[in-house]
């Protein structure tokens, strides 16, 4: 069965990009996610004790 | 007086008293087209394909360099402010500078048509009256994209690099047209024959310039 | 029906398709007489280009949007749309290049379907290194949907021109345009089943970016409200 090298290669190339891709998400979303929760425990720290001083949520983002 | 035509006096004015721009087009024109010269060897053979990829790669250089300094000036002393600030609407200023670019544009092609004929062993007859037309296109449909890119690329960090990067694959479908039709003009083919290819820049030009004018508005603005 | 459960569906429906599409390559479909076994490159190399196109009508209709609407929403999808493109793309380019080698004789050729995929590729590219080389602002916003716009609305006259550039003067070698006059109906069912599950794994990324985008501007917002309480209540005391 000759080029099963070249179908092979193709293939592999394929899904591994892709995993990559998905790792790289991953990765991002570990750090995304611990940063969140120190805005929100900092913000939670605000509203409870000066809550006049909190603008409302923007609609457009 | 207009709008549009006191943004293009003021612009032509400007490039009238120190002609800097024009000499910097047409010398990049002149130089990229010996650089090629010697890559393809231009001297041995007489060939209208290599001649005419030669004018456009020209063109499109000395085009990326005009557009990249077509807002520079409002840019650097912050009069964007002021023409924004004027009941000028941004689509009319496109059209201005727009008008500017093909002008400047046009300079320099004149200039690399005449050292493209030297150059590459060609003639001084009818196939480049018929290259005039196909030049035109291509002037205005790069001035259409360019200035309208040029205003993103100036105002971020990638700058003066970014043009091109972002010009010439959006470019390509003119620059395919534009040289296979203008190789055939100098072979001397008529313009009858190329229907096909003036098609797709008039195209072209019809969507950039029509983009262009209405996109403007979202591009333009303070730094 | 929230971000989460959607997104954990189309991870699902993916693996499924995906799954099924591999064994229905691998096992079901009979491999193309002329071409050989690289032939089944194929039956992943068009569904890649579909996403890769489809991804990047996205962007454009996000920059519609966005500079209709001004919801941040819109931009991140763009980004997200972006993003994802490019990486079908890139896959569509080398798994194309993989399959010419052995039909073809090399590594690269500028037929008409690979000319404007790399076209596309390279708009890609402008598109992200413009996002790269700027700041998260709504400016960029702005510039990077004028850009995704215009890009799409060139992207018919690149295929027409390309394809007229290559009929022409056609290709030097001999292109077996493999993907037309697909005989057997189970080399067409093989290739459905393929672009459903690309266009499941296409979509389940772009959804993943997507929330991640989202979250990271809502975090944005979140931090500059903080950041105004903070001055405001120290300005307060």
């Amino acid at each position: 069965m000759e080029n099963l090298g070249y179908l092979f290669a193709a293939y592999t190339i394929i899904f591994a990009v892709i995993f990559l891709y998905v790792l790289f998400i991953w990765r991002r979303q570990a750090a995304l996610d611990a940063e969140l929760r120190s805005l929100e425990a900092r913000m939670t720290a605000l509203t409870s004790a000066s809550p006049e001083t909190v603008a409302p949520e923007r609609s457009d983002i | 007086m207009s709008g549009f035509a006191a943004v293009l006096r003021k612009d032509l004015r400007l490039e009238l008293r120190s002609g800097e721009s024009t000499l910097a087009l047409l010398a990049l024109s002149m130089l990229v087209l010996v650089v090629l010269v010697f890559a393809l060897d231009a001297a041995r053979v007489r060939s209208v394909d290599a001649a005419a990829g030669a004018l456009w790669v020209a063109m499109v250089f000395a085009g990326m360099l005009g557009a990249n300094r077509a807002l520079l000036a409002e840019r650097a002393n912050g009069a964007i402010r002021g023409l924004l600030l004027s009941p000028l609407d941004p689509a009319t200023l496109y059209a201005a500078k727009l008008a500017a670019a093909l002008i400047f544009m046009a300079i320099a092609e004149v200039g690399a048509v005449i050292l493209m004929v030297l150059f590459f062993n060609l003639e001084f007859d009818a196939s480049i009256a018929r290259l005039a037309p196909i030049l035109a296109l291509g002037a205005i449909g790069f001035s259409a994209l360019a200035t309208l890119l040029s205003a993103i690329t100036g105002r971020t960090r990638g700058g003066d690099m970014l043009l091109p990067i972002l010009v010439v694959p959006i470019f390509v479908p003119a620059l395919i047209a534009g040289v296979k039709a203008s190789a055939a003009a100098l072979a001397g083919m008529p313009l009858s024959s190329m229907g096909d290819w003036l098609k797709i820049m008039i195209a072209f030009d019809v969507l950039f310039v029509t983009a262009g004018y209405l996109l403007f508005e979202h591009v333009v603005g303070e730094d | 029906m929230n971000n989460s459960a959607i997104r954990n569906g189309l991870g699902y429906a993916t693996l499924a398709l995906m799954l099924t599409a591999l064994f229905m390559v691998f096992d079901y479909v009979p491999p193309e007489a002329e071409q050989g076994i690289a032939q089944l490159i194929f039956y992943f190399h068009v569904p890649l280009a579909w996403v890769a196109f489809a991804s990047f009508g996205l962007v454009a209709i996000a920059g519609v949007f966005y500079l209709w609407l001004g919801d941040q929403l819109w931009d991140d999808l763009g980004y997200a749309a972006a993003e994802t493109g490019m990486v079908f793309c890139t896959l569509m380019i080398v798994a194309g290049s993989i399959w010419a080698k052995p039909i073809w004789g090399t590594w690269w050729t500028w037929d008409s379907r690979l000319t404007t995929t790399f076209i596309l590729w390279l708009m890609y590219g402008g598109y992200l290194m413009l996002r790269a080389s700027a700041d998260d602002t709504p400016q960029v916003a702005r510039f990077a949907a004028v850009l995704g716009i215009v890009a799409v609305l060139d992207v018919p006259i690149v295929i027409a021109s390309v394809r007229l550039w290559r009929t022409i003067h056609p290709a030097v070698l001999v292109t077996k345009q493999g993907g037309h006059g697909l005989e057997d109906p189970r080399m067409v069912a093989t290739l459905l089943v393929c672009l459903a599950a690309f266009t499941a794994l296409w979509a389940w990324l772009l959804m993943l970016r997507f929330t991640q985008l989202r979250t990271r501007s809502k975090m944005g917002a979140l931090a500059m409200r903080i950041a105004f309480a903070t001055a405001a209540a120290s300005d307060g005391k």
